[in-house]
């Protein structure tokens, strides 16, 4: 008898807490902004406890991380040992190329980004859980002047953007390898405004609308933000270079494989620039 | 019956382990995946505790650990809530209480966990929670929930002490 009332109790409870879950769900999604205000003000609550043990653990997290990695970690040593010796053979070119990405943007009428207001902002976790692989959080917020929608770059170029409404010293940003991230962009030299969707963790940019067939475009062209039709990035940041050429017959475009010009994996520093298209509007 | 102490201490449990798991349990990655600690120290509620408290503490943690991921509000509370309530009642009808049997069922239960939760996310609109890594994550998560569970049960055993003077 005492344990069929527990049970039944039990089942009551439980249905209530998912009727509250599912009501938090659809509020949500909805964007109550209440809601969003509670849970501002309950991570700003908790905030200082997580700095201080995140400052405390930091040595731990980080010798965890050189010991599961250290394999990983001789070979990107080998790997950047290389590249540096090719870099010290190929500097006077790079800075000529840069020189060139910058004549090119001028000569398409592209302005370069760097006058546009920007805040610096340190990586404060890669990633909390294990499904949001394609974001970071940084430690600026709306009390910075960040907003939902900022581009962010590293000095490579894109790596994200804003998402969601920042709370008021923290902020996510979507990296540019997440499948569901979307920018307009332009190959350098063209004039077809193209989109380039993130293609996963390690995998280059996919661009597969907005390039028509004929359109001159080769291997290791650089591509920018087309910064064009209300888009949410200026135009102008680097994206990265075109690494594979394909044709898609049946609907006459060209398919790209685009390698990001900015590494989005193991970020400690990012620059959020303060753009908001709609200012930028006449 | 709960006493004031058991809520008091259930709480500071549910607060050090979420706060731990921000600042030191997600970096620990073992192949770029971290334990499932909130979704572990659920089920172990719910082995401790029965279903009506599994219930109600996975629904707090799930709370709890939303706050700081980018999915919907509540999705984590509501699968928290969902597998707190099932091992509490599975434990109530069918599991001894030996050690081993409560390891094995965290593991398990993680697995089980994590694939409801990307499938119910998915079905909610979230992306990228049903992909191929979702199957590694299930892995090396249950692995964790194998090391992580013992400690779990103590925890839940130290701040539930009314549960032992309520046993035959």
């Amino acid at each position: 008898m005492a344990a069929g009332t527990r049970s039944a109790r039990s089942r009551v409870t439980l249905i209530f807490l998912l009727l509250t879950s599912a009501t938090l769900l659809t509020l949500d999604a909805r964007d109550f902004e209440p809601l969003g205000r509670t849970e501002e003000a309950l991570v700003d609550f908790l905030s200082p406890l997580r700095d201080r043990l995140d400052d405390l653990f930091d040595p731990v997290g980080d010798g965890w991380a050189g010991f599961t990695g250290y394999d990983d970690l001789e070979d990107e040593n080998q790997s950047l040992r290389e590249q540096l010796q090719q870099l010290r053979g190929q500097q006077i070119l790079e800075s000529d190329a840069a020189a060139r990405l910058e004549a090119l943007l001028a000569q398409v009428g592209l302005p370069y980004v760097q006058d546009i207001p920007n805040v610096v902002a340190e990586v404060i976790t890669a990633n909390v859980g294990n499904f949001d692989r394609y974001s970071v959080q940084i430690n600026r917020g709306s009390a910075d002047g960040l907003r939902h929608g900022m581009p962010v770059v590293t000095r490579g170029g894109l790596v994200g953007r804003i998402d969601g409404d920042p709370q008021q010293g923290y902020a996510r940003v979507t990296l540019i390898t997440d499948p569901e991230f979307e920018v307009g962009v332009l190959v350098v030299g063209t004039d077809d405004v193209a989109l380039a969707a993130g293609g996963g963790d390690g995998e280059p940019l996919r661009v597969q609308t907005g390039l028509e067939i004929d359109t001159a475009v080769e291997v290791g062209d650089q591509v920018v933000t087309s910064g064009l039709d209300r888009s949410r990035y200026p135009p102008g940041i680097p994206v990265g270079t075109v690494s594979e050429l394909d044709v898609d017959d049946a609907r006459l475009q060209q398919l790209l494989a685009v390698e990001p010009s900015a590494n989005p994996s193991g970020l400690s520093f990012v620059t959020v620039l303060l753009y908001d298209p709609l200012a930028e509007q006449p | 019956m709960s006493s004031r102490g058991d809520y008091a201490r259930s709480g500071l449990v549910v607060l050090t382990v979420l706060v731990l798991h921000l600042a030191l349990f997600s970096d620990l990655r073992v192949l770029g995946i971290a334990p499932e600690v909130p979704l572990a120290l659920a089920i172990t509620a719910g082995l401790v505790g029965g279903s009506q408290r599994g219930a109600v503490a996975g629904f707090v943690i799930g709370l709890g650990i939303d706050l700081y991921l980018p999915t919907l509000l509540g999705l984590s509370a509501f699968i928290y809530a969902v597998w707190g309530y099932s091992v509490g009642l599975l434990q109530e009808r069918i599991f001894r209480s030996a050690w081993w049997i409560n390891t094995g069922v965290t593991a398990l239960a993680t697995v089980v966990g994590l694939l409801t939760y990307a499938l119910f996310g998915e079905l909610l609109g979230e992306t990228n929670l049903y992909t191929d890594h979702l199957y590694s994550v299930m892995g090396v998560a249950a692995a964790y929930s194998l090391l992580l569970s013992l400690p779990m049960l103590w925890l839940w055993r130290w701040s539930w002490p009314s549960l032992r003077r309520q046993e035959p």
